[in-house]
């Protein structure tokens, strides 16, 4: 540590250059990252927020929810811990307004989805015609008492609630009552729900044409979604690995650069550990300043980021994701270590 | 006895038709208080001796000694150990590590040798004697060549070791500073009561010395 805290003293220059290349290579892994999983998050935030562990569907839906329809007779008898869901696209319009495309969901009021429903303002949906809408709704001037049309329906529908993070597949919810997703649909008689979503995860259905899945196999269904997480998981990873590339070549040169000055050492007799010690223990204050400049980047970036742009801050993941770095550049570090351990004393001898 | 000794020294680098035998039965001692000088053209082996007598390299025959204590038989591990106690080396070309002030070059040798090195009071009294004491915060690059190889001496003072091993010290120093050099190493063994064994071929050394070797062809003669 005593040799390494020394260089970067002295070498100022080249060891901040070192830094801020590693504090670029971590903020363009922590601004993707928290992208890719502001996006991922964008898909699935409403079922999160939820809090179910199955789901049952139509056997023929394809495990896609909005393709699902449950008739009465599929959805059986309750407990309090199942809900039912009617999900479908709608196109949200109000005079004075942005068009915008969203995922209607209809909810009985009674059961544990509209109960648990957290609010940002406003309250529950009480009535038919009564909607709470995703927070993102504000971003295009709605507001408490808008009233908006669902598709081409003429009825209008008063928004009497806000809810933060509420999105399906990237489009913002629209939560209202069950009859209404059955008007939407144009389903007078027959279907009751897309889904029956359930908080026991060892609940299963045994009606006829119904299928109960695991919210995980549900959300990976989601049209997109697989291949967009899929993407950016690839992404971040070819990331860390030329990351790993970058600094392991970086500190390779830098330690190759030292050799001359560690055959010196050797010839006095300081031993190899103190000169592997001084090659590691510089590349983990190199990487580890560079973090930490990257994660302050990150934080003020965090600050300023228009609420539109669908970025997560997750602190956890980006800690791994630190954590991953710091262990990529303690390989990266530990590349050139055989050359230092064969550094030949003699080649200082004799001029 | 001697507190060094190089007793039947043979090394040969290569086999068959490359085979160079570089030293033939060297012999060599050196006293406390004692400048010795080594001296012989270019490829006469006198850096192989020297590589040899510092425990950098292990010969094809014959032992080594420093202070009764035989080290060409040890592992490479307690040579270094042996090397950071008992041999201080001078190099040719200073070898200070630039990024270390003069006070650092002898904190790092404190880090990994606690104990057994100069007092504080003995390192002032002997920057003070090489002329150094006001550079102690300055960096390498900002000292000149004189300057550095003074430092370097000091350096390899400083663990308190039994002999030093000079490495062509004057090869790039003017006259005057070839005379201060060698009143400099004669007072280091003299004062410090150190074997002080020089390799250079530089003759403007001799009358420094208490003893004269001559390498020619991997033969070391006693003058």
């Amino acid at each position: 540590m005593f040799l390494a805290l020394k260089e970067i003293k002295k070498e100022k220059l080249r060891s901040g250059l070192i830094i801020a290349m590693i504090v670029l290579i971590s903020y363009l892994i922590f601004i993707l990252t928290s992208l890719a999983l502001g996006l991922a998050r964008q898909n699935t935030d409403a079922i999160n927020s939820w809090h179910v562990g199955r789901i049952t569907l139509n056997s023929s839906a394809n495990t896609d929810m909005r393709q699902s329809f449950l008739t009465a007779e599929q959805v059986g008898k309750l407990t309090k811990k199942e809900a039912l869901i009617g999900e479908t696209s709608v196109v949200a319009k109000a005079a004075g307004h942005k068009q915008l495309s969203a995922v209607f969901i209809g909810l009985d009021e009674t059961q544990f989805v509209a109960k648990n429903l957290v609010l940002e303002s406003g309250h529950q949906v009480k009535q038919a015609h009564q909607i709470v809408v995703d927070d993102s709704f504000k971003l295009e001037g709605y507001k408490l008492g808008s009233r908006i049309k669902l598709n081409d329906s003429q009825t209008r529908y008063t928004i009497v609630g806000f809810t933060k993070n509420a999105k399906l597949n990237i489009a913002p919810v629209v939560y209202g009552q069950l009859t209404t997703w059955q008007t939407l649909r144009g389903l007078t008689n027959g279907p009751v729900a897309s889904a029956i979503v359930s908080q026991n995860t060892h609940y299963k259905t045994t009606k006829q044409g119904a299928k109960t899945y695991s919210t995980a196999k549900v959300i990976e269904k989601l049209p997109g979604y697989q291949a967009q997480t899929t993407t950016f998981v690839m992404m971040i990873a070819f990331l860390m690995v030329i990351s790993l590339i970058i600094i392991a070549v970086f500190l390779y040169i830098l330690t190759m650069q030292k050799l001359p000055n560690y055959a010196v050492l050797r010839v006095q007799g300081i031993p190899s550990r103190v000169l592997v010690g001084a090659t590691v223990s510089q590349s983990v204050l190199l990487v580890v300043s560079g973090l930490v400049f990257g994660t302050i980047l990150t934080i003020i970036t965090a600050l300023v980021i228009p609420p539109a742009i669908p970025m997560a801050f997750d602190i956890p993941v980006l800690s791994a994701v630190g954590a991953g770095l710091l262990v990529m550049a303690l390989i990266g570090g530990l590349i050139p270590i055989k050359s230092v351990l064969s550094v030949d004393p003699v080649s200082v001898i004799g001029g | 006895m001697s507190s060094f000794s190089v007793k039947n020294v043979n090394q040969i680098f290569g086999t068959g038709t490359a085979k160079v035998h570089v030293l033939h039965d060297v012999n060599f001692e050196a006293e406390p208080g004692t400048l010795s000088l080594i001296m012989g053209p270019s490829g006469s082996g006198k850096s192989t001796f020297l590589t040899i007598a510092g425990g950098l390299l292990t010969p094809t025959s014959g032992e080594v000694t420093v202070n009764g204590e035989t080290y060409t038989d040890r592992t490479k591990k307690q040579r270094d150990a042996l090397r950071l106690d008992s041999i201080g080396f001078v190099l040719q070309a200073y070898h200070l590590l630039p990024y270390l002030t003069v006070a650092d070059q002898f904190k790092l040798v404190d880090k990994v040798k606690p104990n057994g090195n100069l007092s504080k009071a003995k390192l002032d009294e002997v920057l003070e004697t090489l002329g150094i004491e006001q550079l102690i915060n300055k960096y390498p690059g900002e000292l000149s060549g004189g300057q550095q190889q003074r430092v370097a001496i000091a350096r390899a003072l400083y663990p308190n070791p039994a002999i030093i091993l000079a490495d062509e010290p004057t090869a790039a120093l003017d006259g005057s500073r070839v005379k201060v050099v060698g009143e400099l190493l004669k007072s280091l063994a003299v004062k410090h009561h150190k074997a002080v064994v020089v390799v250079t071929h530089d003759a403007r050394l001799i009358e420094a010395a208490d003893h004269l070797y001559e390498m020619q062809d991997g033969y070391l003669t006693k003058k």
